[in-house]
């Protein structure tokens, strides 16, 4: 009986926290099935019981709005794809490079190396943001893909190489060193046997970078103004333009939200150790 | 000659990173420092312009603007992180056990981590409106008056908070969860020997072993605040007034819409010295702790 108690006060408080964390998306979701009505007539909950649900707002966003609503998805899409593949690549390379010889220069030696790129990412991007800004008005490079690619290369690199550092320090270098005295160059078997090896590491690498590009605002809203605008500042342009049209706003909330949503289901084990460059396991 | 040879091929491997991170963190860090002793404006690039020493440093003083929105940042760090913190701990404590409802939980609750955050601003917005949203409508279901979220300056602050609460308190719940987790049971079985009440294990036991990875996971939750932008421009543009803008906005704001990158680099790396202050204070608490 004493046990029993704080057991049932703990799920209570647990499942609070549950829908605390759930209905947002709940609302979210509900919400663009509404009618105008449904939505200024005072909150209403549950659909098929306080309301009727509709299509429109899928229909406006998928048909009438679809052809301003493409363009930025689109580079969203092509942005986070590239520059998260991009990060990998370079940042597989450094970080196999950390993880297999000894850097020394000066007083500089592979620890510091490490610290100086995980630093980078508490950089304020404000910071950062303004040099690039004149830097890309001089190489033309304001309000394009390419040039929102790099920024974002940039910004996924530390993240990537402490990720996938923590994959190549747990192969054994003997296989590698087999290969080679095999007759193959460094970088075979860097290709043909680490990364293969490492290849759960690049896929999670992957993925987090490209839920970083896809939800970053801050060099967007600055580096881009018409062509190369992703869709978070769609979103974020909707209050103006369409005062509180929610049901809308719902639809490309949801489409927004659910790439992300899906990959944080899928790297949910890898997170934490992302989240805090490998600081915590 | 062997040795000649895997030197070269160790900085081919690590010779993009390296560009990559000169480009986009020593060069934008070093014309940052030197753009804010300037008054370089967008509007003006045809006149040039000219180094003007502390000016900017010393407008910081006067400018009422930036003072506040200084002031909003670390309430935002101290308040929001520190209110994370402890609900994510004491979440923590109550799923760390392997049973199966647990780790639905936990499956669960990590849903709100990486969502955009600017979709998310706006889902609470329709959430917290004074008329329409279903926050304010529960609250009357029950008696309790309605609450101005976003349209008081008192409120709408914290209201920032509560947004980031809900976004990153499951960060600090599966951070401390994987912290417990590792923590081997022997501990607990002396403990449990002496008789000793739950909140004495957690104080005794669980807390201070866990304490090198709270000043971790506070210390990243507090540079990542310390940046916040994203939600207070979709929540409230940093309204009502100026009550909710964050340092960051701000910068963005002079910056960019008021096109004085001199002013505006000045106040960027005042935020920049503070996380690494900040950091380093961190840091060192860290060695001591460990």
């Amino acid at each position: 009986m004493k046990q029993k108690i704080p057991k049932i006060l703990s799920h209570i408080i647990l499942i609070i926290w549950l829908l605390f964390a759930v209905f947002p998306l709940y609302w979210t979701f509900v919400t663009s099935f509404k009618k105008p009505i449904d939505v200024f007539q005072g909150p209403k909950y549950f659909p098929f019981i306080d309301f009727q649900p509709v299509l429109t707002a899928w229909k406006n966003l998928f048909i009438r709005d679809w052809a301003q609503i493409l363009p930025p998805y689109m580079n969203s899409i092509i942005i986070a794809t590239i520059s998260a593949f991009l990060a990998v690549i370079i940042g597989s390379m450094a970080s196999y490079a950390l993880s297999r010889f000894r850097f020394r220069w000066r007083f500089f030696s592979n620890k510091d190396i490490s610290f100086w790129i995980i630093s980078q990412r508490f950089f304020p991007p404000i910071a950062i943001v303004i040099p690039v800004l004149i830097l890309f008005r001089v190489l033309k490079l304001l309000d394009t893909r390419s040039g929102m690619i790099i920024v974002y290369t940039a910004f996924n690199l530390p993240f990537a190489i402490w990720l996938m550092k923590d994959y190549f320090e747990s192969i054994p270098q003997d296989i590698e060193e087999a290969a080679m005295v095999d007759g193959c160059s460094r970088f075979q078997a860097f290709l043909k046997i680490v990364i293969p090896l490492a290849y759960p590491g690049l896929i999670t690498a992957f993925l987090f970078s490209f839920v970083m590009s896809w939800n970053e605002f801050l060099f967007a809203l600055i580096l881009t103004f018409q062509n190369a605008r992703t869709i978070p500042l769609i979103i974020a342009g909707q209050s103006t333009q369409r005062g509180i049209e929610w049901w809308n706003i719902s639809v490309l909330a949801i489409i927004t939200i659910l790439p992300a949503l899906l990959i944080t289901i899928i790297i949910q084990k890898k997170l934490i150790s992302g989240l805090t460059f490998g600081a915590i396991k | 000659m062997a040795g000649f040879k895997k030197i070269k091929i160790k900085h081919i491997f690590i010779l993009p990173t390296v560009l990559i991170l000169f480009a986009f963190g020593i060069f934008p860090a070093v014309a940052s420092l030197l753009l804010s002793f300037t008054n370089f404006s967008l509007a003006k690039v045809g006149e040039g312009f000219s180094f003007v020493g502390l000016t900017n440093y010393l407008r910081l003083f006067s400018d009422a603007r930036f003072i506040l929105s200084m002031r909003n940042t670390f309430i935002y760090v101290i308040l929001g992180v520190g209110f994370q913190y402890i609900v994510g701990m004491f979440l923590a404590m109550l799923i760390y056990e392997e049973t199966k409802i647990n780790k639905f939980y936990r499956v669960v609750f990590l849903i709100p981590i990486m969502l955009t955050p600017v979709a998310i601003g706006y889902t609470w917005r329709m959430m917290l409106h004074g008329t329409y949203g279903p926050i304010n409508h529960l609250l009357s279901i029950i008696n309790l008056p309605g609450i101005p979220w976003l349209s008081s300056t008192i409120v709408a602050p914290l209201t920032i908070m509560l947004v980031d609460f809900w976004q990153w308190t499951p960060f600090m719940i599966l951070a401390l969860l994987a912290g417990r987790m590792s923590i081997s049971p022997e501990y607990y079985e002396a403990a449990g020997v002496d008789g000793a009440s739950k909140a004495q294990v957690f104080a005794y036991i669980t807390f201070p072993i866990l304490l090198p990875v709270s000043l971790t996971v506070i210390l990243i939750r507090a540079i990542e605040v310390a940046k916040i932008v994203d939600i207070i421009y979709v929540l409230t543009g940093g309204g009502p007034g100026v009550s909710t803008e964050s340092i960051t906005l701000y910068g963005y704001i002079s910056g960019v819409k008021q096109f004085n990158l001199g002013y505006a680099s000045s106040i960027a790396y005042t935020i920049l010295v503070a996380i690494m202050v900040f950091g380093f204070i961190f840091l060192r608490l860290k060695e001591r702790f460990k």
